[in-house]
């Protein structure tokens, strides 16, 4: 439930407007892949295992591996915390007990062939494939190396030939998946002489476990290591102590890997479909309002320059008028004068060449 | 016309030519090694430790500090803050530049980097959030490109085309803006698949949304940055209308980068209340994750508000700089510092000096094609040929 | 090729420690914590310090304290327990420097107050003393417990009395209730684990606080007498290490306490009636006096009373016996105290957990070895009145012996040719083994009752088919591996190999180890 929920908020929250994304958030949970029917694994019994290695000396031959420096028949390595690599698939490590109370077990690692593989869905090259028969197979012929798979992996199982300058692949257990096809066993189960792997229908597997459990509830704790764990892995374990005393880590939680990144897809489509919406209406929002903005402008400067016209046509129409006026005052003013001139001169000598210059005197 | 000719003879052995001549000579004799001897050779990966420097700093940091360019332009292109305009072609320049020196630097540290168009053309992995980014990072350098051709265009006098560019910024720019949202989100969002190795203080389901909204940070601090930077080293190269708006970019750009950073430390608080992480706080690494959530998102958070408020530029500039610090800071923790934390220290990953000679080398590059670009187009002022658009 | 990569420097710590150091020193409640002196052996005598508990929630980590490194370090001052502890009624307080909690200041005081006043005083001296700070004292310190409970054996309840002189009231008591103390009651002891129980109840102290007080002012009384006594420091009763030294008295004394010898197995109705046992079909002979001698103490089976098994344990179940009926009280597998819990755990003896370890423990419906125990009385004899003469003689006509065949019928030698391809054929020294099988639990009159025919002992090998001195080849049930039409079947080659690593595993024979695979396949010529 709080899984569920923190999910779902953090792909809301992925999305940056989570509007729209309840729907893929839930819909994950609901869809369960429980793996392909008849799907083979192995299971391997922790208080099986003698130490021997030679399931690892299968392994190498098998897949045709270089040897390693040291023969398999040297159970000293063992001493030291091994992991796969480049140069091999699979390791027995040696875990030692309390002394007096059990000796020391092994615990036999590999690529547990998850049920749907956070390597295979990490993939931007689909290298990876959950075949059928359940192995999880590697195409190197498409192969980039970048090397997300390892980072992917919740077993740390993936290795890299680093040392190879032009062809570098990922090196990982197949569960000899062409030998399957064959309908040979792989070749660690096979050379195993203590049936520490059991090989078979990974469902028929589970019923085994639940038999050996229940039956000796004193020799196995009741777990078995794989059936939920990332969603569930084609290779099973049982033990009698803790798994994370065997190096193995119990807080991977039963989510399978593409679970984990499927809303942090699931918001790619959103993003590219609603964002160009989202963002050519905040364009248009703002040039929307420079538009605004511009014709506001406008009209002020053209309100402003019309007022300012009309009071300079009235000023000067004032002008006009009260010139006009002055003109008309002073002409009659001249008149008048002219006339009085012209009335006194006259009176003098000649009355009508008086109003004549009167006519003539500029204002 | 001819192009204005800045450029003032300078003699050749500079210190600076010195150094990058050193830088250069050695990333070439470290990327002769890398493809003839293998990573083996010139890295401290391991089957632990798959991914170095080369991915956690060229591609993590790389690619949120060249998210300017996508930012700048959707302030002034989309957002329609036009104030900013003579920020823009730097930034764009520096997206891209920063844009194909992540490409370049990715053909160091994949296995076969001529392999790297078949996620498109030979097979594609579509459930994968690589092949997201992948896509994402292969189409926005084609969008930064375009964006930035307008420049070369000028330089060259190719108007026409560059007619043609012009009337595609806006296309342009949202493309950029998802592509960007996309997949700066989509590197956060890498490590989703790995709950189980990435300490859970970093480990969030908002991963996505924190890288995108930290790219947000680290755009907007870098264009300040690189604008310092440009004014102190390309000051005369600058046309008046650059120069007028510089200050009025970073008090902008930092006002901004006030409210996105508060914004970014509360929802990186929403996340360690929603997780309840609140424990691990008490440790060594809730110790250094509260270095980074106070040292570099509340303090330069708190330093951009007063800076701008007293409109101190100085500080902004500072600020901007630890910024940029706090974006790598963050990057490396998510990829290095807090990723395979559970375990033991002799497993842990330290570089080796060939992964930072290349990771210098490639920085290096950076820098001098910066340098070459500017001092010959138009990006730091406007062609007097051309109208600003 | 990994390893040279993984030497480089660990950088990817050391920022988080750096940030660590930084922030420990700005916060300030430093730790001076670790004294390099410390060793990381394991210790008997851990104390956590979380008695404010009973005021609510600790504001800080418990304290782990070390008692006996504070009792050594005062000793060559001539100081004794009375620096911390105080004297109370009758015993020292086993608390420290007070009679009783009042309040969680007082508490908490006592300890702040005079814990570090001492340290601060020693560390003035100039001598190597504990800390003064919080964190000093306050912190998740894990430090290994060699801690093991203690309690009375037989040997160490002898080596009691003869230290007393057969006086049982030195330590045995009863209490009155009504005049509200303490008086001793000839023939009447118990263990004292009946009465003082796990906590404290009104008047009685719990088992712990009783143990304490009086084994411990005890023994100091005597050794401040300079007399032979038992320990006072804690390692000295409950370290593992120290546990084993203690001294064991082989010819222990039987301990009277008015026990049967030998009597039938009582059933008691709820009200109190005994069931005649006559009128049962079957009724079990016990022999008490052996089951003496097999275990180290009464507190065995009588985990919680002296009284016989039925006084509580009733037909049907009673209060008194928390509704655990006799049925069940006799059968229950996982109970120690039961007949059937403690037999079945001798299978992890190793001479036993050879062959029983592979084999699944039985259903509680197999009734096939019920008659190991219960057996129909004599016809001529009176159960009822004379339970102990009808025991006796049942007793007496049962002697088992574990059956095994005559050598002439065990083959010597069986030639295992599965793996003849790789290896030459592994000559088995069948009969040598079966000798040794049988020889492991002849002693056992246990083990004798549950092999009673010769066949018994080779069915450990030879399962899941009928008893015979032919039985069927491996091979003709083991064929391959995983047929998925019969799951839960090993192939031939893990048959063998499980059988005889397991029971080599089991039976602790180291040669040959299980990975030597030429130990027992010689080399092809």
């Amino acid at each position: 439930m709080s899984i569920s929920r923190r999910k779902f908020l953090g792909w809301l929250g992925a999305a940056g407007a989570g509007t729209t994304l309840g729907r893929s958030a839930h819909a994950a949970g609901t869809a369960n892949f429980s793996g392909y029917p008849d799907a083979l694994g192995v299971l391997f019994d922790v208080t099986r295992c003698i130490g021997c290695r030679k399931c690892e000396e299968a392994c190498q031959k098998v897949n045709g591996l270089p040897a390693p420096e040291k023969p398999f028949s040297d159970l000293t390595v063992m001493a030291q915390k091994r992991r796969t690599d480049s140069r091999a698939y699979t390791v027995v490590n040696r875990y030692e007990q309390d002394p007096g109370v059990r000796g020391p077990l092994y615990r036999k690692s590999q690529c547990n062939h998850c049920l749907e593989p956070a390597c295979a869905s990490a993939c931007f090259v689909a290298a990876f494939k959950k075949q059928s028969n359940g192995a999880v197979t590697y195409d190197e012929s498409v192969c980039v190396g970048c090397r997300y798979c390892m980072i992917a992996c919740p077993f740390e199982i993936p290795a890299y030939e680093y040392d190879q300058a032009f062809t570098p692949r990922i090196m990982k257990c197949t569960f000899c998946h062409p030998r399957l096809v064959q309908g040979q066993l792989p070749g660690c189960v096979e050379i195993c002489p203590a049936e520490a792997l059991t090989f078979g229908k990974r469902r028929d597997l589970l019923r085994i476990a639940r038999e050996r459990t229940d039956r000796f509830p004193g020799r196995y704790l009741d777990h078995v290591y794989g059936e939920t764990e990332m969603g569930g892995t084609a290779w099973l374990t049982i033990s009698g102590v803790p798994f994370r005393e065997l190096g193995m880590r119990e807080d991977l939680g039963t989510t399978p890997a593409p679970e984990l990144t499927k809303g942090a897809l699931s918001v790619v489509p959103i993003v590219a479909g609603l964002w160009p919406v989202l963002l050519t209406g905040i364009y248009a929002i703002s040039q929307r309002r420079e538009k605004i903005a511009r014709e506001e402008q406008a009209a002020a400067v053209t309100a402003a320059v019309a007022k300012a016209q009309a009071e300079a046509k009235a000023k000067l129409a004032d002008a006009v008028a009260k010139a006009e006026k002055d003109k008309q005052a002073a002409i009659a003013k001249e008149v008048k004068k002219a006339l009085e001139e012209a009335a006194k001169s006259s009176a003098r000598e000649n009355p009508a060449a008086a109003a004549a210059e009167a006519e003539k005197k500029p204002n | 016309m001819p192009v204005p000719k800045f450029a003032i003879q300078k003699p050749a052995w500079t210190p600076f030519n010195v150094v990058a001549g050193i830088i250069v000579v050695v990333g070439l004799v470290v990327t002769v090694i890398r493809f003839t001897q293998g990573l083996a050779a010139t890295t401290n990966l391991s089957d632990y430790n798959p991914w170095g420097i080369w991915i956690g700093f060229d591609l993590l940091v790389g690619v949120a500090l060249a998210a300017g360019g996508y930012v700048t332009s959707a302030a002034c292109y989309i957002f329609g803050l036009k104030r900013f305009h003579s920020a823009v072609r730097p930034a764009i320049l520096t997206g891209f530049l920063g844009y194909t020196l992540v490409v370049l630097a990715l053909h160091y540290d994949v296995g076969r980097p001529w392999r790297l168009p078949y996620p498109f053309i030979v097979q594609r992995g579509t459930t994968s959030l690589l092949f997201e980014v992948a896509a994402c990072v292969a189409l926005y350098l084609t969008v930064l490109f375009i964006e930035f051709s307008p420049a070369a265009m000028e330089w060259l006098g190719l108007k026409r085309a560059r007619q043609i560019v012009v009337k595609l910024t806006l296309v342009l720019t949202i493309f950029g803006v998802v592509l960007s949202t996309l997949h700066q989100s989509s590197l956060g969002a890498l490590f989703l698949i790995a709950p189980s190795k990435l300490h859970p203080l970093w480990y969030s389901p908002y991963l996505a949304l924190y890288f995108f909204v930290s790219s947000i940070i680290a755009g907007l601090s870098m264009v300040i940055f690189e604008s310092t930077m440009a004014h102190r080293y390309f000051h005369n190269k600058m046309d008046a209308e650059h120069l007028r708006q510089a200050d009025g970019v970073a008090l902008g750009f930092g006002k901004a980068a006030a409210w996105v950073l508060a914004g970014y430390f509360v929802i990186k608080v929403v996340g360690i209340a929603q997780a309840d992480t609140w424990g691990y706080l008490a440790t060594s690494y809730g110790a250094w994750f509260l270095v980074e959530l106070l040292g570099f998102v509340l303090l330069p958070c708190y330093a951009f508000a007063i800076s701008v408020r007293e409109k101190n530029l100085k500080l902004i500039r500072w600020t901007a700089a630890w910024s940029v610090v706090g974006i790598v800071v963050n990057r490396f923790n998510v990829g290095l510092v807090a990723f395979n934390y559970h375990l033991p220290s002799s497993e842990r990953y330290f570089p080796h000096w060939m992964e930072i000679a290349i990771s210098v080398f490639v920085v290096t590059i950076g820098v001098l094609v910066y340098k070459f670009i500017v001092t010959h187009m138009p990006i730091l002022y406007s062609h007097p040929d051309y109208d600003a658009h | 090729m990994t390893s040279h990569r993984s030497l480089s420097p660990r950088a990817g710590i050391l920022k988080p420690v750096a940030a660590a150091l930084m922030l420990a020193a700005l916060i300030g409640c430093t730790s001076a914590a670790s004294s390099p002196g410390d060793t990381n052996a394991p210790r008997a005598d851990i104390i956590r310090i979380d008695g404010l508990k009973q005021f609510g929630a600790l504001e800080r980590p418990a304290v782990v304290f070390l008692h006996d490194k504070h009792t050594k370090a005062l000793a060559p001052k001539n100081k004794d327990c009375a620096v911390c502890h105080l004297p109370d009624k009758k015993y020292m307080s086993t608390k420290y420097m007070r009679l009783k909690d009042d309040s969680k200041q007082q508490v908490m005081g006592l300890y702040h107050t005079h814990c570090t006043d001492c340290h601060r005083q020693t560390t003035a001296a100039g001598e190597k003393s504990g800390p003064v700070v919080c964190a000093g004292c306050h912190g998740d310190k894990q430090i290994p417990s060699s801690w093991r409970e203690i309690g009375m054996d037989k040997s160490l309840h002898y080596r009691h009395v003869k230290a007393q002189e057969n006086k049982c009231e030195a330590c045995h008591h009863q209490f009155d209730p009504a005049a509200k103390n303490l008086f001793y009651a000839k023939g009447k002891e118990e263990t004292c684990r009946y009465c003082h129980l796990n906590r404290t109840v009104e008047n009685v102290t719990s088992f712990r606080q009783a143990a304490h007080d009086q084994c411990i002012d005890c023994h100091r009384k005597k050794l401040a007498l300079n007399q032979e006594a038992g320990p006072a420091a804690c390692s000295g009763c409950h370290d593992a290490g120290l546990q084993k030294k203690i001294e064991k008295v082989k010819e222990v004394p039987r301990l009277m306490r008015g026990q049967p010898d030998v009597t039938l197995v009582q059933a008691i109705q709820r009200g109190g009636q005994k069931v005649d046992p006559g009128t049962r079909a079957k009724v079990v002979p016990f022999n008490h006096l052996a089951h003496e001698a097999a275990n180290t103490s009464c507190r065995v089976c009588h985990h919680a009373s002296i009284e016989a098994c039925g006084t509580c344990h009733t037909l049907q179940g009673s209060k008194e016996g928390q509704f655990v009926n006799l049925q069940t009280a006799m059968h229950r597998v996982s109970a120690q105290a039961s007949c059937m819990g403690c037999h079945l755990g001798y299978l992890a003896d190793k001479r036993c957990a050879g062959c029983h370890a592979a084999m699944a423990p039985r259903p509680p419906q197999d009734v096939s070895s019920c008659a190991s125990c219960h057996v129909p009385p004599p016809a001529d004899t009176t159960p009822q009145s004379a339970p102990k003469q009808v025991a006796a003689a049942l007793l007496e006509a049962r002697r088992p012996v574990t059956a095994t065949y005559s050598n002439d019928a065990v083959p010597e030698t069986v030639m295992i040719k599965a793996l003849s391809k790789q290896y030459e054929p592994v000559k088995m020294p069948h009969r040598k083994i079966v000798q040794a099988l049988a020889k492991g639990i002849k002693e056992s009159k246990l083990a004798a009752y549950y092999h009673p025919d010769p066949g018994t002992l080779c069915q450990g090998c030879h399962h899941h088919s009928p008893v015979s001195t032919k039985p069927p080849a491996c091979a003709s049930c083991h064929g391959r591996s995983f047929d998925d039409r019969n799951l839960f079947k090993p192939g031939l080659q893990a048959a063998y190999h499980l059988q005889c690593m397991e029971c080599h595993h089991q039976m602790g024979i180291e040669k040959p180890v299980a990975t030597d695979c030429t130990g027992c396949h010689k080399e092809k010529s």
